[in-house]
């Protein structure tokens, strides 16, 4: 290993030497500003180094700093910028102290984004548990009490389901020799395997994994957490820490060829239906909005694995337009969600959103595009994203997925709908809508996922192009 | 080619102008805004339908939308003969709709909304219909439907406005489903979206069969029998008809542009783009013409004995829509678009006038409490007297010319099932004629039958509300005479216009028969007038006595041939049952009509069951993981 | 030497025991004590299957586990005390204000 093999790693150092100096900052002086714009800065940088990584770099056998990795590393990055910037303002006056907020985001951010360039058991592992550690601290953050109860069970969760996974990887170690990716696959072909402890593993890796995304059923846990935890965490928790897991599945996947194995894919077809129907029907009568987003997104996730499921060069771009696509929506919807919070509690009552439309015409409209977009309404990078994975469903011959895709769908779109209608409807009573104003760089962000969110509903193609560039060499 | 985007995309601005300015700048001015907009798109659709009359068709592409490997999806515009019938008809009605709102809408609190849904529902319309493949089609498709959905639920302080909303949304489901999957399956097969290199293509697909769900189906039939679930759903036919009715809960000229002239429509009009894919199976065309005869027969007699203004409308449109597929299943597209665009013109003006009937008797839909208005409103009187003589099918008049078509070519095509689509046709003519008389006699015939407050406010309605009524009376008149047939000596224009598209399907008989067919459906349309004329003018008791005779017939007519008990006796409630007894065991006893609530009751119970599971408590959550994990591993194992 | 299967066994019996007592009890903290358990079955079989694969890899990754079980650990603390001030308890069935 020399310096000149550290130069791909440089946008994760950066992420890791600004929390450094975050941590060290506030035992000298606290200030609110300083740790939220160098945390922006941070990320800011560490994206545009982004850009300096040439062509394909294994770094040991550890980390691979690819197209596809640095891609789903700008995406988190993204993403967690835009959660900086909206729990700058979500947080004052919820807490005193808020500095360490940041700290942990930022750690949070590594961890995923490691996630994604990992090749190797150990720097899954590692990535996986300095992203899950941060977020049992930021999502009982500002500690009122039903932060705490979502930490809790977030806790408790999260580090059973570690155990898991960490037995997966054991015998799959035990059995294929190797921690790498790329040579697992000689691995099981070699002589004298274990076929049933080969699955066991695999299947234990997937529960680990499955719990992280939030799929039927690990999903157990989402609603508590996405309602308890502050809203931008919710954001947080719902983008960053899938991306960087879903990234991580899609690659060990195509690495160790999945579809070798029928019964294993036959077990991930079963957690993407039970996924869908679990996440659309417990949202169908739910009556907290950002529970139904938690219920949604366990849809969500179904669907992207529905996609992940097809073979085929359309497997990558449609699961990667579709993260994108969900990247965006939730970022805005839980970033509407956020900026309309009281301190006293979050706005999260279906009721708070009644009328909204009266109030704050460009925020229920911001909305509503949002919905639309979860719901896959054409014009959205929601309906695009659909269409990929139905088309890379359909081209798999993967029929019955795709129809429970289908009706899965139709059921969402009620939900959906409902909360629109509710948007339009007139004023109820209640305090949310008197926010007196809004903060202006969260009114930014949201503005800006909405020109998104539609100009790749409008005009797909040069993201289209950017996945195709990044898959061929995948 | 450049200025025709302006189609579609004036409404569009139109509508983003009202959304974003309607509630601060703009108030009650907001019909400017959507009138001119629509308006502008009505100048520009005509110049471009004066283009294609000489023979100008445009098909290009503006992007590429998506794309993937060697697959293209671009948003584009295909203006041809069959797009130019329905930018005129689909403008036409929206600009003429837009200036009658003006009167009718005036002083409704969501004055500003109304408009800019209307002017998206008009966009999301003309999407549709100049649409170039099948993707931007389906965007067009599911977004009316959502306008539609909106619209019903206009005045969602009425309960049965945002019920008849959400019933509408989900049969349209039902639909939609199908319609998604044909859609795929296009795709799987051509490898493409556009229309015409799949049209150019369909030939290939003659005697291929698919392994559909474990079933081997012939490929062209799958496909148009999946396309027309979209279309049942749409144009509200048999089995899928039960929302439509309900859906007369929104304003009155939502009922006319969306539930008469243009969304309902769409059904047909995809049916006739799809021409070659249909005209492929036999039995696909069969189903088509069985299900649009018996919707057209069935509607018709509900029609008969409704007492709801608006209702006895709807039924007739579900019933002309039933007469529009009945043409396409015979082969005779250029009929059927035929008859569409004359049905827009005097089911629109029926439901304006309607809507004016209203306006005067203050909301009321009886036509027991209604009688002699003849006097009163003599506009609203002479405008829906001539669209109800177009809708009889008395000679010279639009409706005439188009029907008269439909049941030439029925008889005289090659179809199997001509003659019989063609006999009930007739009989349906028979029973148009019937129904709406009784309307028009009914309501501005005799005496009044109301309260005297009610005949106090008896008063025509503005100008701006009868000037609409005129011209679209015009419509009603001369929309017909495009496609006079050669038989009285005119030119059969229409038909030899849409030939490029749609084809033309020859009627194979004698000048005899062709006289005798049209004798018919002209003496029936007349002696449905006359008995009408005969029950309702005459002797005031004779219609009593007559329900008093057949008491049986009038009860499963008023009843609606107990559609929506069957849907609950066979559908609803073994599904609650399912759902109370094997599901969660208990329950509230409620009992929803209609299968459209069957279903999403027992996914309601579900949902709640499943709730149940979600107790909040961390071993509870646990355990379903570990179960889940062990799962998991059982299936890896076990498979 | 011992046959790796048995180490192979001992290690599920341990997992299974954790498993078991995380399901079991309500404890916060003997469910926390319960995962090390489980971790630390892991740990055995992946020390085994090093030693008898003859490569280092599975060690370190102990390593890595240990470290993070203590990480996991301190934060887990940190958020079970904020709950005992929160509600006078380390039961964690009376931490369900969210649910349905």
């Amino acid at each position: 290993m020399t310096l000149n093999d550290l130069a791909p790693l440089i946008p994760l150092m950066v992420i890791a030497v600004s929390s450094v100096i975050i941590m060290l900052g506030i035992a000298f002086y606290r200030s609110r500003a300083f740790s939220g714009l160098l945390t922006l800065a941070g990320i800011a940088v560490a994206f545009i180094t982004l850009f300096g990584v040439q062509g394909t770099r294994q770094v040991t056998s550890l980390l691979i700093l690819d197209d596809y990795a640095l891609f789903y590393i700008g995406l988190i990055l993204a993403a967690s910028f835009v959660v900086a910037l909206l729990s700058s303002d979500y947080l004052e006056g919820r807490r005193e102290n808020i500095e360490e907020f940041y700290i942990l985001l930022l750690l949070s951010t590594l961890g995923s984004s490691v996630l994604a360039a990992s090749t190797h058991f150990v720097s899954f592992f590692i990535g996986l548990e300095i992203l899950s550690v941060s977020l049992y601290a930021l999502i009982a953050y500002t500690r009122n009490e039903l932060n705490i109860e979502a930490g809790v069970k977030y806790l408790v969760l999260a580090a059973a389901s570690s155990a898991f996974l960490l037995f997966g990887i054991a015998l799959l170690y035990g059995e294929t020799g190797t921690m790498e990716f790329s040579r697992m696959s000689s691995g099981i072909s070699a002589q004298g395997i274990n076929k049933g402890m080969l699955l066991t593993g695999f299947a234990l890796v997937l529960t680990g994994v499955g719990f992280k995304l939030a799929v039927a059923p690990f999903h157990m846990w989402t609603p508590d957490v996405y309602e308890g935890a502050p809203a931008p965490v919710t954001a947080f928790v719902a983008t960053v820490s899938k991306g960087g897991v879903f990234a991580l599945l899609l690659r060990y996947f195509i690495q160790v060829d999945m579809h070798a194995y029928p019964s294993l894919f036959g077990a991930v077809a079963f957690i993407a239906v039970a996924s869908m129907f679990a996440g659309n029907l417990l949202a169908l009568l739910q009556k907290n909005i950002k529970r139904i987003l938690a219920y949604s997104s366990i849809a969500h996730l179904g669907y992207l694995l529905v996609a992940f499921l097809a073979g085929g060069v359309m497997r990558v771009t449609a699961v990667t337009f579709y993260l994108v696509a969900y990247f965006i929506t939730t970022l805005g919807a839980f970033g509407v969600v956020t900026m309309l919070s009281g301190k006293e509690r979050d706005a999260d009552a279906v009721e708070d959103y009644q009328g909204l439309f009266r109030h704050r015409p460009w925020l229920a409209l911001i909305f509503s595009a949002m919905l639309f977009s979860l719901a896959g309404i054409p014009l959205t990078a929601g309906f695009i994203g659909k269409f990929y994975i139905v088309a890379a469903g359909a081209g798999s011959a993967l029929w019955l997925l795709v129809i429970m895709l289908v009706i899965n769908s139709a059921i969402g779109l009620y939900y959906y709908l409902r909360i629109i209608v509710v948007l339009y409807a007139q004023p109820g009573h209640s305090e949310v809508s008197a926010v007196s104003s809004l903060p202006l760089t969260g009114s930014l962000v949201l503005v800006l996922l909405t020109v998104l969110l539609l100009w790749l509903g409008v005009y797909p193609e040069p993201l289209i192009e950017m996945i195709h560039r990044m898959t061929m060499r995948f | 080619m450049d200025s025709y985007l302006l189609i579609p995309f004036l409404p569009l601005a139109a509508f983003f102008i009202n959304i974003i300015f309607g509630r601060t700048l703009i108030k009650d001015k907001a019909h400017w805004v959507s009138i001119l907009a629509v308006f502008g798109s009505w100048v520009v659709s005509m110049m471009a339908v004066a283009e294609v009359l000489q023979g100008k068709t445009v098909n290009a592409d503006l992007y590429t939308w998506i794309t993937s490997g060697g697959f293209k999806v671009s948003v584009g515009f295909l203006i041809d003969q069959l797009t130019s019938v329905m930018l005129v008809v689909v403008t036409t009605c929206s600009t003429l709709i837009h200036i009658y709102s003006a009167g009718y809408m005036h002083g409704d609190k969501g004055y500003y909304r109304f408009f800019s849904y209307l002017s998206l529902f008009t966009f999301s319309m003309l999407m549709l219909v100049t649409a170039n493949n099948f993707l931007q089609l389906y965007f067009g498709w599911e977004a009316v439907g959502l306008c539609s959905y909106f619209l019903i639920g206009f005045w969602y302080e009425k309960k049965s406005a945002s019920d008849a909303g959400k019933k509408a949304f989900i049969v349209n489901r039902f639909g939609d489903f199908g319609f998604g999957i044909g859609v795929i399956m296009i795709f799987l097969t051509f490898g493409t979206l556009h229309y015409i290199p799949i049209f150019g293509a369909v030939n290939g697909m003659v005697g291929q069969t698919v392994d559909f769900l474990g079933m081997q189906v012939d490929l062209p039939t799958l496909i148009a029998l999946l396309l027309f679930c979209g279309a049942v759903g749409k144009s509200a036919q048999i089995p899928l008809h039960v929302w439509l009715p309900d859906a007369m809960e929104g304003p009155t000229p939502v009922s006319a542009l969306i539930h008469a002239a243009t969304m309902v429509t769409a059904g047909v009009f995809m049916v006739a783009r799809c021409n070659p894919i249909f005209s492929l199976s036999p039995v696909a065309m069969d189903v088509v013409a069985i299900v649009g005869a018996v919707t057209a027969l069935f509607a018709a007699t509900i029609g008969l004995v409704q007492n709801d203004i608006k209702r006895i409308i709807a039924y007739s449109t579900v019933s002309q829509l039933g007469y529009m597929f009945l043409a396409c299943g015979v082969g005779a597209y250029g009929a059927g678009i035929f008859h569409l665009y004359t049905h827009a013109f005097f089911k629109a003006l029926l439901f304006l006038c309607a809507g004016s009937v209203m306006h005067a008797m203050a909301g009321e839909l009886d036509l027991q409490k209604m009688g002699g208005l003849k006097k009163y409103m003599p506009w609203t009187y002479l405008t829906m007297f001539v669209a109800s003589l177009s809708i009889a099918g008395v000679p010279g008049l639009a409706g005439f010319f188009s029907k008269d078509e439909i049941l030439w070519l029925a008889y005289s095509g090659p179809s199997p099932v001509g003659k019989l689509v063609w006999a009930i046709g007739t009989i349906v003519a028979f029973l148009t004629a019937f129904y709406s008389f009784r309307l028009i006699f009914l309501t501005f015939h005799g005496k009044f039958r109301g309260s005297h407050e009610q005949e106090h406010h008896l008063h025509e309605s503005p100008k701006v509300m009868t000037i609409p009524l005129m011209i679209l009376c015009v419509g009603a008149i001369a929309s017909g005479w495009v496609g006079i047939p050669s038989l009285l000596g005119g030119g059969a224009h229409f038909t030899e216009f849409m030939k490029p598209v749609l084809g033309h399907l020859e009627g194979h008989g004698t000048h005899a028969e062709e006289w005798m067919v049209m004798a018919i459906s002209v003496v029936a349309g007349l002696s449905g007038i006359g008995l009408a004329a005969f029950v309702y003018l005459r002797e005031g008791d004779l219609a009593a006595t007559v329900t008093q005779k057949f008491r049986f017939v009038h009860q499963v007519l008023w009843n609606k041939y107990y559609v929506d008990e069957l849907y609950d006796f066979i559908i609803v409630r073994p599904t609650i049952w399912i759902a109370k007894n094997v599901i969660v065991g208990v329950t509230d006893g409620k009992i929803i009509e209609g299968i459209v609530n069957g279903v999403p009751e027992l996914i309601g119970r579900f949902s709640l069951w499943l709730r149940s599971i979600q107790t909040g408590m961390v071993h509870q959550y646990a355990a379903v993981m570990a179960i889940g994990a062990f799962v998991v591993i059982a299936m890896v194992l076990l498979w | 030497m011992i046959p790796l299967h048995w180490y192979l066994w001992l290690s599920a019996v341990v997992f299974m025991v954790g498993v078991a007592g995380f399901l079991m009890r309500r404890n916060i903290i003997i469910m926390f004590m319960s995962i090390e358990l489980m971790l630390n079955a892991v740990n055995i079989s992946l020390v085994s299957f090093s030693r008898y694969l003859d490569d280092m890899r599975g060690q370190i990754l102990v390593f890595f586990i240990i470290a993070v079980a203590a990480a996991e650990a301190a934060i887990g603390l940190g958020i079970i005390i904020a709950l005992f001030r929160n509600k006078v308890t380390a039961h964690v069935d009376e931490a369900n204000e969210m649910k349905g």
